[in-house]
């Protein structure tokens, strides 16, 4: 490893692990390069994996991508999963994107959405259960979740994988970082944290974090001694911490073998010595204002980080952690102490590793090495390792002797006059890293001085006691990470009361700054770029139209209109139409059927979309009630489009409705003056509104046409009212239309139907309007006792409607007892169409209180009465609405139900103005 | 991983009789950009937008509504769901200012009791063929109590601050809402807002 040799190299990346084979890095490194340099105009030229190469800074690469989706509630959600190799880390991991377009056309189409490291716990399994349609596997890691894919047996895009080609490389990926044993315990996936947990935002500022990121050097002066168990220094400790020109900007200074006295142990072993910080504050560099960030602790072991005050505030955040590695990896006289740090946007790690000592016990100090760098970790929030920095300052007595080659033993290393040069060629150290055992990655500056053990204390003499321990360079200084000078490496002579002599080193490091400025700049810059991306990826359904006409629609007619909606972006859509605020609630009124009402449009699809409209017998009071009271010009409805998470398109259904006698009030139908075929939309509209009681016939024609009929079919009428009639099932055939005009045009043409047509086209006739015939008395009318009381509420009616009534009353009874019809039924339904409930609690008690109350008016026992208060009710017609016309038929019905005076009053008493 | 990336989200409706700029205002909001061409909005359209006022992330959802005649009754029923109102005018049509009454009193039946509302007079560019002064638009805001601004969607004048502003009054009402159990923050919040006038911060 050439890095070893010196400051020289410490700027360069170190060595990338065995385990990324070169080739494979190379394959795919052009695509990032290549892809700035294109213009906005060559964007278009972009494969799909250069533009997912997008998504990732330099040193990393995309190896492969591979399509799938997930199922998320109903949805199928595209989700571009790519293999990715750091560089930088010589680690893998497999990153999942959501894409809002497929295939992309920018790196901003999408977004990651979830990452796997490849780690130990990563697994990628095959459930082959499912079924061909819906191939599918799952990706883990750590203690989440298995996240489960899908994927389609072919693929688009010739830039995709398949996927055993795919798992294939993932597998091989994993193996291969597993394989490297050396490398198992070093495995740094921090660069992944970049993608993680965190929003779009940030995201996007990481990626793009070269524009806002600067260097800015800061000065770093480590520091090792191992005071061997003095409880008290009284040494120039300014030589050994002030050695460097400059006041440095931050001081990691690691003491090994505090005072560990029994007394030391039981009571204050883990508690920093302060005495020794305070010493440390009075030796470092006095051109700088220095305080104590943090200090650390373990038994023998600590390290106190200083810090310059003005730097203070730049650090944001640090955190402490021990390791035990002693006897039975718990006694905690060997092992480390370390302290993690965040200057500017730079995470910094100072560790302090007292390992195992003694000349044979190489193994155990590189064990203990592993040991450490596995078994520490930070209580941050990322539960960082000391590899997850970008700047790692390892010091400490790493315990590493000189192994003298046999025959040249005591005289090389005890010699002063020996360079370091060729004692460092026996340094276990040195040699264990080049054989790659510890240390990887970590680089140490030359060595000029003397080894620092073992002295007779108080002097610079090697050990002379009888042990004659070989002299060695115990305590060292390196580092690991990029953009690191080293400018100093020594030890210091003169101090002298340890067995040890300390060492220290100055660095000069490039931090990772932000610059504020061009930060916010940036943050804009994104800020409006994702609103963007958000405003543009908005889902969007082009309507074929927007207004449909129904044109001329007539009662009792069903009409037709189709339209499509076309997905008008790359992805899917869905849509539906939104309901409408009560008392609607429902997505249209009730004359409108709409299909289907709620769809997905795949990419490039269009579906037909069913408007149909039937102004009938279910629907014609509602709808001639919104013409009455529609203000501005009417519409059917405007049926409002629901864009999945976009807009809402209003649908407007528009026509004109032909009017017809059904479903208009007596009132309105006495005020007509011609056949309802000749009046429009906005007349009925006003006669409807008309509240005079100005009356141009006392009953509708409409409804005395049919009655005549009727009347006229003498024992034909059998069977015409029925329980069923309500259902209207003639109104559902299409020769019901006839019938309806034949009414609408006042035609003097035979009845264009059956008696049981008639029937129920006088049913419709006084069920369809808004309120019912005894309206506003309906209430009132049920309580009464006695008919003469009805009939006294009955002749405060409108004129109209109580002429009706009164001759609808007339009808019946004779058809009853000529026993056309059961009197029964026939009292059930008229009970129910006359005092048809405004509200929609109809219940059985009510109904047959209705069924009763009609049983008065048309039974045979009845009959005279009803004759005397009708006339009781014509003369109270005269009196409350001073319509002496009224009278008229009222009178010639009185008199008797004859054949003779109802076929004399179709045209008589109709056309009586 | 969190698609979520403000730290609250506002909803915004443009209300106003057709014509009168509502889609351009929306889109100079939103897009910085402006266009001549009249494309009448048939429904109900969004764009979102993204300011940071007092060092929250906040989210604007901008509904902007057809303001034909024939939707108005369809139309009201978006208010419910709206934080704030803005009620835009054209400075150059009498009738649209009348209506601003009418618009108002639609606001008091269907929209929440406690909707922020902004009067805009727009196209104030277009200062040859005024016919609303700035006056009567001010009067109009100070008898109602509404804030009032000028706007230009085509000169860009007005536009940003007068949304920030609305939104500003909705996270005051916000932080109201919090005072309750963290009463210091309030304070310190307001401190800031005299200093500067906010709006200037989501302004780029
Ligand atoms: N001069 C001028 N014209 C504007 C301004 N804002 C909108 N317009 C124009 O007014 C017309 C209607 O704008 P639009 O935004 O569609 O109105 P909306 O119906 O309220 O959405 C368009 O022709 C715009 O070009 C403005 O600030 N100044
Ligand atoms: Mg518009």
């Amino acid at each position: 490893m050439s890095s070893l040799g010196g400051g020289a190299a410490s700027n360069s990346i170190p060595t990338i692990s065995a385990a990324v084979s070169s080739s494979s890095l190379a394959s795919k490194t052009s695509a990032s390069n290549s892809s700035d340099a294109l213009s906005s105009s060559n964007r278009q030229l972009l494969t799909t994996i250069q533009i997912v190469q997008q998504k990732f800074k330099e040193n990393e690469n995309v190896l492969s991508i591979f399509e799938a989706y997930q199922i998320i509630g109903q949805e199928h959600t595209s989700r571009i999963l790519c293999l990715v190799v750091s560089v930088a880390g010589g680690t893998y991991a497999v990153f999942s994107m959501a894409a809002s377009r497929l295939p992309p056309r920018s790196c901003s189409d999408l977004t990651i959405d979830k990452v796997f490291p490849l780690n130990e716990s990563f697994c990628m399994g095959n459930d082959r259960k499912g079924s061909i349609s819906q191939l599918q596997f799952t990706l883990k890691c750590s203690d989440e979740q298995p996240v489960k894919y899908f994927y389609y047996p072919l693929s688009s895009d010739n830039d995709v994988v398949d996927f055993d080609t795919f798992q294939a490389q993932v597998t091989s990926a994993k193996m291969s970082m597993v394989l490297s044993p050396s490398e198992s315990t070093a495995l740094s996936f921090a660069w992944v944290n970049d993608y993680r947990q965190i929003g779009e935002v940030k995201q996007e500022m990481k990626r793009r974090e070269h524009e806002y990121i600067k260097y800015k050097d800061f000065t770093i002066y480590c520091a090792t001694y191992n005071v061997n168990n003095k409880s008290y220094i009284d040494s120039p400790l300014h030589l050994w911490l002030a050695a460097s020109e400059d006041a440095p900007d931050i001081y990691a200074i690691a003491l090994q073998e505090l005072d560990t006295s029994a007394k030391a142990i039981t009571f204050s072993e883990n508690r920093p010595d302060y005495m020794w910080i305070m010493k440390m504050l009075e030796s470092v560099h006095d051109k700088g204002e220095y305080e104590e960030l943090t200090s650390v602790r373990l038994v023998g072991m600590m390290l106190t980080v200083i810090v310059k005050r003005e730097i203070r505030s730049s650090i944001t955040r640090h955190n402490v952690k021990t390791i035990a590695r002693g006897i039975l990896n718990t006694l905690g006289n060997k092992g480390g102490v370390a302290v993690s740090l965040q200057l500017n946007e730079a995470n910094l790690c100072f560790v302090n590793s007292h390992l195992a000592a003694h000349m044979g016990f190489v193994e155990a100090r590189n064990e203990d090495y592993h040991g450490i760098v596995k078994g520490l970790v930070f209580d941050d929030e990322l539960r960082r390792t000391i590899n997850d920095h970008d700047h790692i300052f390892w010091i400490g007595d790493l315990n590493y002797r000189i192994e003298e080659p046999p025959g040249l033993q005591l005289p090389v290393a005890r010699s002063t006059a020996h360079s370091a040069e060729i004692l460092l060629k026996y340094d276990q150290l040195r040699q264990e890293m080049r054989k790659g055992n510890c240390f990887e990655g970590y680089t140490e500056g030359p060595i000029n001085f003397r080894p620092t053990y073992k002295y007779d204390p108080g002097t610079d003499n090697y050990d002379s006691s009888e042990k004659q321990r070989a002299p060695a360079y115990c305590d060292r200084i390196l580092w690991k990470g990029s953009r690191i000078t080293q400018l100093a490496y020594n030890s210091v002579m003169d101090i002298r009361q340890s067995d040890h002599k300390p060492v220290y080193a100055v660095f000069r490091v490039s931090i990772k700054t932000r610059d504020d400025h061009l930060y916010k700049k940036v943050h804009e810059e994104v800020l409006k770029l994702l609103d963007k991306r958000e405003n543009e990826s908005q889902p969007q359904i082009i309507v074929e139209k927007t207004i449909i006409d129904f044109g001329m629609v007539r009662f009792n007619e069903t009409v037709v209109s189709d339209f499509t909606v076309s997905n008008a972006c790359p992805m899917q859509v869905g849509f539906e139409f939104k309901r409408k605020d009560p008392p609607l609630n429902a997505i249209c009124e009730k004359w409108l059927r709409v299909e289907p009402w709620k769809e997905k449009l795949m990419i490039d699809s269009t579906k037909s979309i069913r408007v149909k409209l039937s102004a009938n017998v279910d629907s014609i009071t509602s709808l001639l009630q919104k013409i009455r009271t529609t203000n501005w010009k009417f519409d059917f409805d405007i049926l409002i489009l629901q864009v999945e998470n976009g807009p809402h398109i209003f649908i407007t259904v528009t026509g004109e409705y032909k009017p017809s006698c059904f479903g208009l009030s007596m009132e309105t139908l006495c005020r007509t003056d011609r056949p309802l075929c000749e009046y429009d939309q906005q007349q009925i509209k006003d006669l409807m509104n008309d509240e005079s009681p100005e009356f141009r016939v006392t009953m509708p024609r409409e409804f005395f046409l049919l009655i005549d009929y009727l009347h006229k079919q003498g024992p034909k009428v059998e069977g015409a009212f029925t329980l069923d009639s309500l259902e209207f099932k003639h109104a559902r055939n299409v020769e019901f239309n006839d019938i309806r005009d034949w009414l609408d045009t006042w035609s003097n043409n035979e009845f264009p139907g059956t008696p049981q047509a008639a029937a129920e086209a006088l049913l419709m006739l006084l069920h369809l309007p808004e309120k019912p015939l005894l309206d506003p008395y309906v209430d009132d009318l049920l309580k009464t006792k006695t008919t003469a009381e009805a009939m006294e509420l009955v002749s405060l009616l409108s004129s109209p409607k109580r002429n009706v009534f009164v001759h609808l009353c007339m009808f019946l009874r004779e058809g009853i007892e000529r026993k056309y019809y059961n009197g029964m039924h026939v009292a059930t339904i008229f009970g129910r169409v006359l005092l048809r409930s405004t509200k929609k609690s109809d219940d059985y008690y009510r109904d047959i209180n209705c069924r009763e109350f009609m049983q008065r008016f048309i039974s045979n026992g009845e009959m005279s009465t009803l004759s005397s208060s009708s006339s009781s009710a014509s003369s109270a017609t005269g009196s409350h609405h001073n319509h002496h016309r009224a009278t008229t038929p009222v009178a010639k019905m009185k008199n008797s139900a004859s054949n003779a005076s109802l076929s004399g009053g179709s045209t008589a008493a109709v056309d009586s103005s | 991983m969190a698609k979520k990336t403000y730290d609250l989200l506002f909803k915004l409706l443009l209300i106003g009789d057709s014509g009168v700029g509502k889609t351009c205002i929306l889109f100079r909001f939103s897009d910085d950009a402006f266009t001549s061409t009249f494309i009448s909005t048939i429904g109900i359209d969004f764009k979102i937008k993204t300011v940071e006022l007092r060092g929250k992330k906040i989210k604007l959802q901008i509904w902007d509504t057809a303001g034909q005649e024939r939707f108005h009754t369809i139309t009201t029923s978006y208010y419910r769901g709206a934080m704030g109102i803005m009620l835009v005018y054209d400075i150059t049509n009498e009738k649209s200012f009348e209506n601003i009454v009418k618009w108002l009193r639609n606001i008091d039946e269907h929209a929440n009791e406690d909707v922020e509302k902004m009067i805009l007079g727009n196209k104030c560019d277009m200062t040859d063929k005024r016919v609303v002064s700035k006056e009567r638009g001010e009067a109009i805001a100070r008898e109602h109590g509404i804030r009032f601004k000028e706007t230009s969607a085509k000169s860009n004048i007005n536009i940003e601050s007068a949304f920030c502003e609305l939104a500003e009054a909705i996270l005051d009402k916000t932080a109201g809402r919090e005072s309750a159990e963290n009463p210091e923050r309030v304070v310190i919040d307001r401190r800031n807002n005299e200093k500067a006038p906010a709006y200037k911060s989501c302004c780029s």
